[in-house]
């Protein structure tokens, strides 16, 4: 099978609508970056909290609203588990410093405070009095704390009862939440048992799956780092291209890596997505990925120009694309697959990332066609370069 | 089969056994970063101001023991800073016999004099040992305590020489419990109470005409285990928590969870002698500045004693685990917390490993259908691939730990590693279609196609190893598969799928035709 028999596509035909595309979705994403709403940072680079809970009972995003305006504590992002229904959410605030006062005693940052207020807040009055009454929470309880519980009464099995409990809940059907004692008795615990932890426990409403503060000092110390590791990224690929090809090509191969960077980015300010490490580690990903595009093609310009030296240089360069169109295309392809496969059943965890990687290689894809050579061409044009590069 | 050929043979097979030796089992051999494994990531800075002014208030004590001794006159000693005070209002004709003093007995100090004042600075020198220092206690307390809990893999790092220190605990159900463990600094210490409580300052300072004694200080009653309040109490503690030698978790009379603590000999003595002296006096327990308990002295205490107060057995634990790894020298704050429970973990797993299944048969099933019986040459390849970066993950161990953007690393190469072979046969199709024989095409495609596979990989790791360099734990395992997986692929897409070329290929007659 074949896409392409004999492609003779003139690419550099479309060089000028090319660059008035890229350019102005870039220059519209730098105004929206600069004049506009910016770019989303995640409290990777920002700092604050991300907590995700997964409730016993279904809760709906709109009481979830509710509860955190009747707190004071403004709107903090809320996202829901898709496929967890109305149990599962992902609720982020990124700037813990407004409206929370320090609480200078307990030497606690004001990311940490949110986290816990954040918790608090959900959890029902039932939970609170519950606790008051000395009950544990089997919903929250530690396996050694459950065995210390069980001790007494079940001296010689405490710490085998405590650990299927707890494997029990944290197990994938029942994701870190017990519902209720039934569940217990069917997964083979003993009525003896659960009669006695219906005295001393109850199914608390929440659990909290995952947990993340950053502290505003952290964060940017991250965004420092993350912007030296892209700079300087850039800067080794340059010194390789700068080794391994002419300046010519090495400038334009750059050029077309800032201008992945940049689309990216500006696709990023146009949606409601948020820089976090993994786009970041992703923006690198598509940077080599990109380059290593756009090298396939000037190694087989380079080859080209040796052979035809009677052509002209666009000639020379619409020839390279379409030698290589059906390896472009084709590894586009089945990175595009891999990737989209990862964004589909990767789950929400590494969501940003394959998204970040879907557009960037579109992108790279893109620019390694549409910019890469058309650069090389104007650079040719400009500088006129004695020797060894067409007519 | 060609000579050159069976040791080429052999070699992939030694590749291949030695991986699945090295990965094999993968639940065993590959280490599981704490995003798929579950536990928790901490940051926290020591405030290693405090441990520079706990350092100033002892220094000022025994000053002030030394100019009573020697009989040098001042007013009064100013602290005016973490690590400066100030000798006020000297009597300058002792002003040599005070410079004496402190170059003999204050060797980490400069001072000058300006008037009758004395201004004294810790040096800079001091300083930073006193900081280093803190550091290195709070990295012992804290591996302490974290032994005590008896947790699997715990990591304990100081962050280069400065004053942060990453905790990393697997498996961790309850971050909150372990973070309160870790944080609280557990300074614990028997003071005389003088007065209290009272519901506010100026009630507990009324008879006293609003000031607080000299030798006293306002303390307030830990909300958690006593009705409030606020306290009037000595400045003396005789005995602290650095004179136990064990403290466990018990009963009291009342069966209640309380701690019990044993004292060292010598503070034992002294509490027996204290305890005698103040019989019948309220004696109060402060863990970190917050009043605990208060108790009637009703007999002498030797070595041995209760904390009483509304603990439930996890808290009674708690404190006593604390109690026994010793107290930090500074309080420290959480700069970063990264928590992730157990089950969302395995949920990671399992969707990372689905999305890299489904990856594998798209990538599988479009070579085929591509390339034909070719594409099971590269998916050969390609099967080799995962395989290699499985095995040498196993040999890393905790070195390298599996993440989930390292399975996205693994998924990315299964997309990527294609490549090389996909450039190889784009180059053996113009080959052949330019006339060439099958052999003469398949030869002269992997030559041609070699020095751009290297170009297009190096950039590809030259961008991966920047990532490792600067990421944290997740991305560090994104940019080691993306290595080990590029890597991997040269070696497979190259070596691997030429020599499945020529064992299939070779006692076929020339002219045959390539299924490509």
């Amino acid at each position: 099978m074949q896409i392409f028999k004999q492609p003779h596509f003139k690419f550099m035909k479309y060089k000028y609508i090319a660059f008035a595309f890229s350019g102005i979705i870039i220059l519209a994403g730098i105004i929206n970056i600069t004049k506009g709403k910016g770019l989303t940072s995640g409290i990777d680079f920002s700092g604050g909290t991300l907590v995700q809970i997964r409730f016993k009972n279904s809760y709906p995003i709109a009481e979830l609203r509710q509860v955190f305006l009747d707190a004071g504590m403004g709107s903090p992002k809320i996202q829901r588990m898709v496929e967890e229904g109305e149990r599962e959410y992902l609720i982020r605030t990124t700037s813990p410093e407004s409206d929370i006062e320090q609480d200078q005693e307990q030497q606690q940052e004001a990311h940490e405070i949110m986290g816990n207020m954040i918790v608090d807040v959900l959890t029902r009055e039932e939970d609170r009095s519950a606790l008051a009454r000395g009950l544990a929470d089997l919903n929250n309880v530690d396996t050694d704390e459950l065995r210390a519980i069980l001790q007494p009464s079940f001296p010689e099995n405490a710490q085998e009862i405590a650990n299927m409990i707890i494997s029990l809940r944290e197990s994938d059907d029942l994701k870190g939440i017990i519902e209720n004692y039934d569940q217990l008795l069917e997964a083979g615990i003993g009525q003896e048992v659960v009669d006695f932890l219906k005295e001393k426990t109850f199914m608390g409403s929440l659990a909290v799956k995952r947990r993340e503060s950053v502290g505003p000092q952290v964060g940017s110390e991250l965004k420092t780092r993350a912007t030296q590791a892209t700079i300087w990224a850039l800067i080794g690929m340059l010194i390789y291209i700068g080794l391994r090809f002419k300046f010519a090509y090495g400038v334009s191969a750059i050029l077309t890596l800032a201008h992945d960077v940049l689309f990216t980015m500006s696709i990023f300010s146009f949606t409601n997505r948020e820089i976090n490490l993994p786009v970041i580690a992703a923006i690198l990903t598509i940077v080599g990925y990109s380059l290593n595009d756009t090298i396939v093609i000037f190694d087989r310009v380079r080859d080209n120009i040796k052979i035809m030296r009677k052509h002209h240089f666009e000639d020379i360069l619409d020839k390279s694309l379409n030698q290589t169109l059906s390896r472009s295309v084709i590894t586009s392809g089945t990175t595009f697959l891999t990737v989209f496969a990862l964004f589909v059943f990767g789950g929400e965890v590494i969501n940003d990332f394959a998204f970040t990687m879907i557009i960037g290689i579109i992108i790279g894809s893109y620019s390694s066609i549409y910019q890469s050579c058309p650069l090389l061409f104007f650079w040719n044009k400009i500088f006129k370069p004695k020797k060894g590069m067409g007519k | 089969m060609k000579k050159d050929l069976r040791w080429k043979v052999i070699l992939v097979l030694i590749v291949i056994g030695l991986a699945i030796f090295l990965a094999y089992p993968p639940g065993e051999k590959i280490h599981l970063g704490l995003d798929l494994e579950g536990g928790m990531h901490l940051v926290l800075e020591v405030v290693t101001e405090d441990a520079l002014s706990i350092e100033t208030d002892q220094e000022i004590l025994r000053l002030e023991a030394e100019l009573k001794k020697k009989k040098l006159e001042y007013k009064t000693i100013a602290k005016e800073g973490v690590s400066r005070f100030s000798i006020q209002e000297i009597n300058l004709t002792q002003e040599r016999e005070i410079s004496d003093l402190l170059d003999d007995m204050f060797r980490d100090w400069d001072y000058s004099v300006i008037g009758n004042t004395v201004s004294v600075t810790l040096k800079p020198a001091a300083v930073n040992y006193l900081k280093d220092l803190s550091v290195r206690q709070a990295k012992e307390t804290i591996q302490n305590r974290v032994d005590e809990l008896g947790l699997a893999e715990p990591t304990i790092q100081r962050q280069g020489t400065g004053n942060r220190i990453i905790v990393e605990l697997p498996g961790v159900e309850n971050p909150d419990r372990i973070k309160n463990i870790i944080k609280t600094t557990a300074l614990l210490e028997w003071r005389l109470v003088l007065g209290g409580p009272a519901p506010d300052q100026e009630t507990l300072l009324q008879d006293l005409g609003g000031e607080v004694p000299p030798d006293a200080e306002v303390l307030k009653g830990d909300p958690e285990r006593t009705e409030g309040g606020y306290y009037l109490v000595s400045k003396v503690a005789p005995v602290t928590g650095k004179d136990l030698i064990n403290a466990r978790r018990s009963v009291d009379e009342w069966n209640n969870p309380a701690v019990l603590f044993t004292l060292n000999a010598e503070a034992g003595r002294r509490f027996y002698n204290f305890t005698s002296e103040n019989l019948n006096k309220p004696l109060s327990i402060i863990l970190d500045g917050k009043i605990q308990e208060v108790a009637t002295i009703r007999d002498r205490i030797p070595d041995r004693g209760v904390i009483h107060g509304t603990f439930t057995i996890e808290q009674a634990e708690d404190l006593a685990l604390i109690l026994r790894a010793g107290p930090l020298p500074a309080t420290v704050k959480y700069l970063e917390e990264r928590s992730i429970g157990p089950s969302l973990g395995k949920d990671s797993i399992k969707k990372g490993l689905s999305a890299m299944a489904i990856a594998l048969i798209l990538v599988i099933i479009f070579m085929v259908l591509y390339y034909r019986i070719s594409g099971l040459n590269a998916v050969t390849a390609l099967t080799l691939n995962v395989l290699i970066i499985m095995g040498i993950l196993g040999y890393l161990g905790e070195n390298a730990v599996l993440t989930l953007p390292g399975i996205a690393g693994i998924i990315l190469t299964i997309g990527m590693a294609v490549d090389a072979n996909v450039l190889v046969f784009e180059r053996i199709r113009e080959e052949l279609s330019s006339g060439k024989n099958v052999w003469g095409s398949i030869a002269a495609g992997f030559s041609r196609a070699f020095r751009t596979i290297l170009d297009a990989n190096l950039t590809t790791i030259i961008a991966a190893i920047f990532l490792f360099q600067f990421g944290t734990g997740p991305i560090r395992g994104f940019a080691v598969t993306l290595i080990i997986g590029i890597t991997a692929s040269m070696f497979t897409a190259i070596f691997v799928s030429r020599l499945i070329f020529d064992l299939t290929q070779s006692r076929k007659k020339k002219r045959e035709k390539l299924s490509i």
